[in-house]
């Protein structure tokens, strides 16, 4: 084999212990060194797992039977230890807290270069080298705890990076972060390919492949497609039977046959006004703000609320609003805005410092637990921190069993619950055996079964890949249609633009707009300030002068 | 929030061998430990307030009062109430009350605050790592220390977990509030399974992450922070030396019992 290659997987197929099916199936894959490859597809594709097998924590850790070779730099690494590819093969996790482990940014960065037995005087000058190429200079004495995701995550990065490994595998690096973090550490990719890091990242989103050299995409376990990012992001249908959703002006741009030069705003903005796809730009531009029945009755209302933590922090200042009969609100702002605290006093979890919640006419301050949670459900954001029963069943009844459901109309509840989210028939599975997809759902549903009026979702959508963040929010726009009141906190432009008819933009504790979605997406300073971008053919819109929030839209004849 | 108190810093204790730390709280230890009589505890208390002082380790103190008082307090009633020697002023059931009981449980509730102060003063002046160094450096074996540092990282997460899942059920109409002690033991199996299974996933990554990055790798490994023994941390290791012998000393001769 020739020396330029940095991997080489042949013919590798791997099924986990006791699974059905293999996690991936006759794959073959080369790296070239300085060559930035993503992957993606669907969840259960075989993406980490891929990744995984690069630096034998597959199978050292999740065990299976391996057939095929994997060669690193030059060597097989068959039967090697994990800690025999330190140094070489560097890996950064979705999960940032469980990469962090010393109590000063510099003790982190040094702690795997202490490992390789490095002489001090180079670990300093590494240490700041990566600090540096990461963005946290000037981070040196600060306790790991203490950062934002973004951070942790470059963090975990720089301290990869400074054992200065010729290959680095990122399996999902910025899922978990908001877009603020998702940015910085795209940053850091972009700096990283610049100076020629060969790499392998695991990424969900689009986003990432416009980074990219070469995009290979995984389904059930084999690559369908490995070619040139610009080829692959155009193959919108191919994109599709991978479960990876298209780039907006990638649509555009095959939908009006442009030149495939044209990737950026700016180019497709240019063609556009060019007179290519022209019967798009000249339509007039519509601004038919979805308003909600101005009429609709108050469900619940925040009156000049704070809420200051103890030691006087302000984590919410004079919030007002009022949520109305009808209503699909989207929730946005910066990690930290004030988004979650805000949610937590809608369902009296969290109460006012000063100031009123008053649901239904009663001031939430003087209802009974169980009175508020017949009413307002919330979701939280991981599943996994509420589910824990032996069975589906037990699950979902739980909530109703507490507020006093007599047991006799539990099974109706259930039924009833485990339809709406499409997961009847699994009623005495284990809960943990589902995918992340379905413990999602469970979750929504055992808090449907206590029948409330008003459902807050708290990231409803992260770490789902595209088919289970549209079959989650379709759910939820079908309860939003039999009548329930929605609130969806979340980061997700498109998430926002196709489903919320409403906008709520928090920044420092205070609610900095209120008001119809349309309207909102028109605040780009606001939004940028927040960190907040508004989807790409929402931009494009903009600037050709109309008002869109969906590719289709922005195509209607 | 954080688990460690370290205030960084450059006073004479913060600039102590790591080593030289460790041995000086395990002198204290061993000195308090030893001695009944409240007079004699006198001088190591004065001894850990200058140190706390001087080290600019006060903020912690503060932080701990309600700690230190209950500690203080808690230690001397009961110490009073239950200890059954000497003269008794006056007595009920298994309580009595004298002046030996008294003078007993001021030795006892010093003798604890001692430790907790100098607990406290050993955290506030010494990382974690420094710590685990220290250990390493009297051959106890690395992962050890380490495993100290992982517990630090961890616990707070794992409360911050715990207090998630409570708030997740309490939207679920889940009342924490009722019923006899052994139901709400039993109750608590919503919050302990949730949060037990995140803790086992996120060990699993930890693992993986430490691997990678050559934790336990079979490499000889080096240490980044450089520590030097200089001439006063040997100074001030004879100092140590000498006051946990002399109370040790003393104790031998009897003249630290009552």
């Amino acid at each position: 084999m020739s020396d330029d290659l940095a991997v080489e997987i042949a013919d590798l197929s791997f099924s986990y212990d006791g699974a059905d099916h293999p996690a991936l199936q006759g794959v073959s894959l080369r790296l070239r060194r300085g060559e930035f490859v993503v992957v993606m597809g669907r969840t259960g594709a075989g993406k980490s797992t891929l990744a995984k097998c690069i630096n034998r924590t597959v199978p050292a850790f999740q065990t299976g039977a391996m057939h095929g070779s994997v060669r690193v730099l030059g060597r097989d690494l068959d039967g090697l230890q994990v800690g025999a590819l330190a140094g070489q093969v560097g890996l950064v996790l979705q999960d940032f807290e469980a990469q962090l482990f010393a109590t000063d940014v510099v003790q982190e960065i040094a702690f795997g270069l202490e490992q390789l037995g490095l002489p001090p005087a180079e670990m300093a000058e590494r240490v700041r080298a990566a600090l540096a190429l990461v963005g946290l200079a000037g981070f040196e004495a600060r306790d790991p705890a203490t950062l934002s995701g973004g951070e942790k995550q470059r963090l975990a990065i720089a301290a990869v990076l400074a054992m200065r490994p010729p290959l680095l595998v990122f399996d999902e690096p910025t899922t978990d972060l908001d877009p603020l973090g998702k940015h910085e550490v795209f940053t850091v990719l972009d700096t990283m390919r610049r100076s020629g890091h060969t790499m392998l990242l695991v990424e969900h989103e689009i986003e990432a492949a416009e980074r990219a050299d070469r995009v290979v995409l995984l389904d059930s376990g084999r690559i369908i497609a490995d070619g040139p990012a610009r080829q692959i992001r155009r193959d919108i249908e191919l994109l599709r039977r991978a479960g990876v959703r298209p780039g907006d002006l990638d649509r555009i741009a095959v939908a009006l046959a442009l030149p495939t030069d044209a990737t950026t705003l700016d180019d497709v903005e240019r063609r556009l006004r060019a007179g290519e796809g022209a019967r798009v730009v000249t339509r007039a531009g519509d601004d038919s703000a979805q308003h909600a029945d101005a009429g609709a009755p108050t469900f619940l209302e925040v009156r000049h609320v704070d809420i200051e933590y103890p030691g006087g922090k302000a984590v919410l200042r004079d919030v007002n609003l009022h949520l109305d009969s009808g209503e699909f609100v989207a929730l946005i702002g910066q990690n930290g805005s004030g988004k979650t605290t805000l949610a937590k006093l809608l369902n009296g979890i969290l109460r006012p410092t000063r100031g009123d919640v008053i649901l239904d006419g009663d001031n939430l301050a003087s209802l009974p637990l169980a009175h508020v949670a017949s009413r307002v459900g919330y979701v939280f954001q991981d599943p996994d921190q509420q589910l824990f029963a032996a069975s589906v069943r037990e699950e979902v009844s739980f909530g109703p069993r507490n507020l006093g459901v007599p047991k006799d109309q539990l099974e109706e509840r259930v039924r009833e619950a485990l339809d709406a989210v499409g997961l009847s028939g699994l009623e005495d599975s284990d809960p943990f055996l589902l995918g992340k997809g379905e413990r999602q759902r469970l979750a929504v549903a055992a808090l449907l079964a206590q029948r409330p009026h008003l459902l807050i979702l708290d990231e409803p959508t992260t770490g789902l890949d595209y088919d289970q963040q549209v079959r989650m929010m379709e759910l939820v726009a079908d309860l939003h249609r039999r009548g329930l009141i929605v609130v969806v906190i979340t980061h997700s432009p498109w998430v926002v633009a196709q489903y919320a008819r409403r906008g709520i933009l928090l920044t420092g504790g205070r609610v900095v707009f209120d008001g119809p979605l349309r309207a909102l997406f028109r605040e780009e300073e606001m939004l940028d300030r927040a960190h907040f971008r508004i989807p790409p053919v929402t931009q494009l819109g903009r600037r050709l002068g109309r008002s869109v929030m969906s590719v289709e839209e922005f195509l209607a004849p | 929030m954080a688990l460690y108190l370290y205030i960084p810093g450059t006073s004479a204790v913060h600039r102590l061998h790591p080593t030289v730390k460790l041995f000086g709280m395990v002198a204290f230890f061993v000195a308090a430990f030893v001695c009944e009589r409240a007079e004699l505890l006198l001088p190591l208390v004065f001894g850990v307030v200058l140190l706390l002082v001087t080290s600019g380790s006060l903020p912690n103190v503060r932080r701990l009062r309600i700690l230190f008082v209950l500690v203080f307090v808690m230690t001397f009633i009961i110490w009073t109430l239950f200890y059954r020697q000497g003269d008794i002023w006056f007595s009920f059931g298994p309580i009595s009350v004298g002046p030996q009981s008294v003078r007993y449980a001021l030795g006892m509730a010093l003798k604890l605050t001692t430790f907790l102060a100098v607990g406290t003063l050993f955290l506030s002046t010494a990382k974690v790592e420094e710590f685990a160094y220290a250990l390493t450096r009297l051959g106890l074996p690395y992962k050890l220390g380490f495993t100290m540092t992982l517990a630090f990282r961890l616990v707070p997460a794992f409360v911050e977990s715990g207090f998630t899942v409570v708030q997740a059920q309490r939207c679920r109409g889940f009342d924490f509030d009722e019923g006899s002690v052994w139901q709400r033991v039993r109750r608590y199996v919503p919050v302990i399974v949730p949060v037990f299974i995140g803790a086992l996933r996120r060990a699993d990554n930890m693992a993986m992450a430490l691997e990678a990055r050559g934790f336990q790798s079979g490499r000889p490994r080096t240490f980044f922070q450089r520590y030097h023994f200089r001439l006063s941390d040997a100074l001030v290791l004879v100092v140590l030396a000498g006051i946990a012998a002399g109370y040790l000393w003393m104790w031998h001769l009897g003249m630290t019992r009552m």
